[in-house]
């Protein structure tokens, strides 16, 4: 039994170019469409998919319970501005039917009529004017986009992580972070700090220019269909890590699943900021084994992870299950 | 693996560091940090007397501070009439060096407007992820911690917010706890 | 042209859905991709300056940019200028999806020895299309500043009057101080409207020379500096500053109207896997790539905006003389890449030999 969604498969995006995976700077210019054995993904900078109205709620829960998965230091107000208008843009050029931004003539500062008509919201307001938006703009946008955001602020040769909304975090903590520079945040990842890959990471994102927009993917494993396994709640998802090797063949193919993040990367006009969309996917192994080259080609990128690397995406425990379950599971 | 220059945490909060003056300053807030005539007091004071022949004639604001909290309230009172030009200085255990750096950080000094020379760095204070409650204990990065607030096993971790200084706590044994039977 | 909106449950199509610019507003660009723009307006109220507007055909918005931006312009070849020329000029108008880019730009005399791409603007007419870069960012406001000092000379009130906007438009504090000779330039009754007595003009270096000192000692710690102007007018504003202890961190400066660069000591270059060329005193390491059919992407040729840069085998060459103003000093340290259109090879101290090997 499986409960994914046709167009969470077609749209997967299954991150293994290669038999094996290493870190590398893999970013690519944005919007190039990729084709993939069962069906496509790229072509949007914010993705509109089957899960938006049940993201978007589970967004709204968490940063009710959490308020720390939304930060915003003072200086970032312009950035969050301008997150705001691109993320607006975004999805009207991903859905032109659903949602449009329309600049509104007249006034020292621009205005624009936003409509989402998933969410039925048809507003005016004015850049910069707080009082004509109903929430503040990084709150409102992200209540809007299934996507994460974090905006770096650029000084001083450096890019420094001070605003965002996180619900979906990949076992880190954004409230924790909120303030760090780039190359803080990545300390604790193993060997992108000797291979030069964050730096190098760090150089190109600062060389960015205005609207540039880039993306790369990551990946990991998640049990269940967990969007947020954030440092914070590791107590609750964590015990799942033993749990999972224990259960029968059929459980362990629906719980484990494969997480690819798509990032993308984009300079913000106004205030210079750099802003960071992350977009999680998962995909049971039940699902990913349907399509017999992400089967067989997860089986070998997961088998063959060095083991610093295993342990730091957390799933050191139970990936060679995961490879051999992939190996014995072929689909017919 | 992991490169210490590339973390979070300052090189001065893993073993006692001083870093040298910056003669280029114009003006200068020292803050000492350090109770009375013990081993941590008597450190700092010579600290911040070599800081003080490396300045020579600059103007120095110095404040002898019992302990980090008397320290922030004094780098408030000179950054509020403070002109571009002044630099900070803090002599003190590693522990209190984060929690000034925190607080100057926070009033937007840079970071070449900064600079700290750490006696000690032995204790550190451990914010716990889970719950949000924070423990000053002499442990190092990778030890473990109890939280006082959730009660939990805390790893202190080797990441280091800027904005507090704490050190990041996340549960050390939630792989080996029991799992719920709906998960 | 008719789409129907997917519902968001919709399973995705195989062919891709068609982008739809929102009325109004521009299509995201390319990498790279240059703009085809119309004049439709020139301004030359101001003796030797020429203001443009620029426009696209169709006369939609245009991209949005950050305050402190260029616009590089690329100039044809002809009226003695041998090959085309890139020449940045700063955007003072509207940021935030404009209907034009403004740009003004100060009449420099080729018979005085300018390349010829100022002449080439002030020859211009309404209704003429222009090639153009989307506009670059070098130097843009610091969104952590509690207040924002702008220090102009002349022409580098440019980039100036787009920090003072957009101070304005967000509730920074800000304070510009512009020298011009006879209190007179371009940009001033703009300025002077816009920030009332946040501006200060002043007539001629002297005056500078005599407000500079007591003004960058009197301010809250929270300041950033950003100066443009001519070289030696940033160097004496930026001087000033560090004497009174300034860090480099709220130091700013926008690097146009640079003096003209040495010709430098003749150096050899090989490009990985090819053969070793001879790179002439006065030609750049990029002219003499070019020379030998290698196409180096690059923009302004004055070690500015990023574009040329080349990797550099460190073991294989004997030292790179920097003289670009594009790469940190943590780039320069590795010794791994350079500015192929200043920079140049250093010789050995031993043997005096200088050789480069490079590759894209």
């Amino acid at each position: 039994m499986t409960s994914t969604a046709p167009d969470l498969v077609a749209g997967f995006p299954f991150p293994f170019p290669n038999a094996t995976y290493r870190y590398s700077t893999n970013v690519e210019p944005a919007r190039g469409v990729v084709t993939t054995p069962a069906g496509q993904w790229g072509d949007a900078v914010v993705d509109v998919d089957a899960e938006y109205h049940r993201e978007l709620d589970e967004r709204a829960a968490i940063l009710e319970q959490d308020p720390s998965r939304y930060a915003v230091l003072p200086h970032m107000d312009v950035a969050c501005w301008d997150a705001m208008l691109c993320l607006m843009r975004e999805l009207a050029l991903a859905r032109p039917g659903s949602f449009d931004l329309e600049p509104v003539a007249g006034g020292a500062r621009p205005s624009y009529r936003w409509r989402n008509r998933l969410l039925d919201i048809d507003h005016t307001f004015v850049l910069g004017d707080p009082a004509t938006l109903p929430a503040e703009p990084l709150a409102w946008i992200t209540s809007q986009v299934q996507e994460d955001v974090v905006l770096l602020d650029q000084r001083d040769g450096t890019l420094f992580g001070d605003a965002g909304v996180v619900t979906f975090a990949a076992d880190w903590s954004f409230g924790f972070d909120v303030g760090m520079s780039f190359l803080e945040i990545h300390g604790p990842v193993p060997r992108i700090h000797p291979e030069g890959v964050i730096t190098r990471a760090h150089e190109f994102l600062k060389g960015l220019q205005p609207g540039e927009t880039y993306r790369r993917t990551n990946w990991t494993l998640t049990i269940g269909r967990r969007l947020d396994v954030s440092t914070e709640r590791y107590p609750e998802w964590g015990p799942d890590r033993a749990m999972v090797r224990t259960v029968d063949d059929d459980a362990f193919g629906r719980l484990v699943h494969l997480r690819t993040e798509v990032q993308h990367l984009v300079r913000l006009p106004e205030s210079g900021a750099v802003m960071f969309l992350i977009r999680s996917y998962l995909l049971p192994l039940a699902d990913l084994a349907r399509v017999e080259p992400w089967r067989a080609r997860a089986a070998d990128v997961i088998a063959e992870l060095p083991e610093d690397m295993a342990d730091y995406k957390g799933i050191a425990t139970y990936r060679h299950r995961a490879a051999a379950w992939l190996r014995d599971h072929p689909h017919h | 693996m992991v490169s210490p220059s590339a973390t979070s945490v300052p090189p001065w909060a893993r073993e006692p560091h001083v870093e040298p003056a910056d003669p280029t300053g114009r003006t200068h807030t020292l803050l000492v940090v350090g109770p009375g005539d013990g081993q941590t007091g008597t450190a700092v004071r010579a600290v911040a007397a070599g800081w003080q022949e490396e300045l020579g004639a600059a103007p120095v604001h110095r404040h002898d501070c019992a302990d980090a909290a008397v320290a922030v309230d004094a780098l408030h009172a000179d950054l509020a009439v403070a002109r571009v030009g002044h630099r900070v200085l803090v002599a003190g255990t590693a522990e209190a060096c984060l929690a000034v750096r925190a607080a100057a950080v926070r009033a937007g000094l840079a970071d070449d407007e900064l600079r700290f020379g750490a006696v000690a760095a032995d204790v550190r204070t451990v914010w716990c992820v889970h719950c949000s409650a924070t423990t000053t204990a002499a442990v190092a990065a990778g030890g473990v911690v109890a939280c006082p607030g959730c009660a939990r096993s805390l790893l202190v971790y080797e990441h280091v917010s800027r904005r507090t200084g704490h050190h990041l706590g996340f549960m050390v044994d939630a792989e080996d706890q029991p799992w719920e039977e709906s998960a | 042209m008719s789409t129907t909106a997917p519902a968001p449950t919709a399973p995705r199509t195989a062919t891709p859905p068609t982008a739809l610019p929102a009325p109004g507003l521009p299509a995201p660009l390319g990498a790279g991709e240059r703009l085809a723009l119309v004049v439709v307006a020139v301004d030359d109220s101001v003796p030797g300056v020429r203001s443009l507007s620029l426009a696209r055909p169709d006369g939609g918005a245009l991209p949005s940019w950050t305050p402190g931006s260029h616009l590089v312009v690329e100039v044809p070849p002809g009226a003695g200028r041998e090959r085309r020329l890139a020449n940045a000029y700063s955007l003072t108008g509207e940021t935030v999806h404009p209907s034009a880019y403004t740009v003004s730009v100060l009449r420099r005399d080729p018979q005085e020895g300018a390349a010829g791409g100022s002449a080439w603007v002030h020859g211009l007419a309404v209704g003429d299309t222009v090639t153009t870069t989307a506009p670059r960012s070098a130097f843009p406001p610091v969104q952590r500043a509690t207040r924002h000092l702008l220090v102009g000379a002349g022409i580098g009130i440019t980039p100036l009057v787009s920090h003072l906007r957009s101070a304005l438009r967000w509730g920074r504090d800000v304070q510009l101080v512009q020298v011009c000779r006879g209190g007179r330039g371009a940009h001033l009754d703009e300025v002077r409207a816009l920030g009332g007595d946040r501006v200060t003009v002043l007539d001629g270096r002297a005056a500078l020379a005599a407000h500079l000192p007591a003004l960058l000692a009197d301010q809250p710690i929270g300041t950033h500096l950003y100066t443009c102007g001519p070289a030696d007018f940033m160097d004496a504003v930026l001087a000033a500053a560090r004497a009174l202890g300034w860090p480099e961190s709220r130091l700013h400066l926008e690097h146009f109207g640079l003096a003209a660069l040495d010709p430098g000591d003749p150096f050899t270059v090989t490009v990985t896997g090819g053969p070793t060329l001879e790179v002439p005193s006065g030609t750049s390491l990029l002219e003499a790539l070019e020379q030998q059919g290698y196409d180096v992407p690059h923009l302004c040729r004055q070690g500015v905006c990023g574009e040329c840069r080349l990797r550099v085998a460190p073991a294989a060459s004997t030292g790179v003389h920097h003289r670009d103003l594009y790469l940190d000093d943590a780039a320069r340290a590795a010794g791994d890449c350079l500015m192929a259109c200043v920079s140049r090879a250093l010789p050995d101290p031993a043997t005096g030999r200088a050789h480069l090997e490079v590759s894209p």
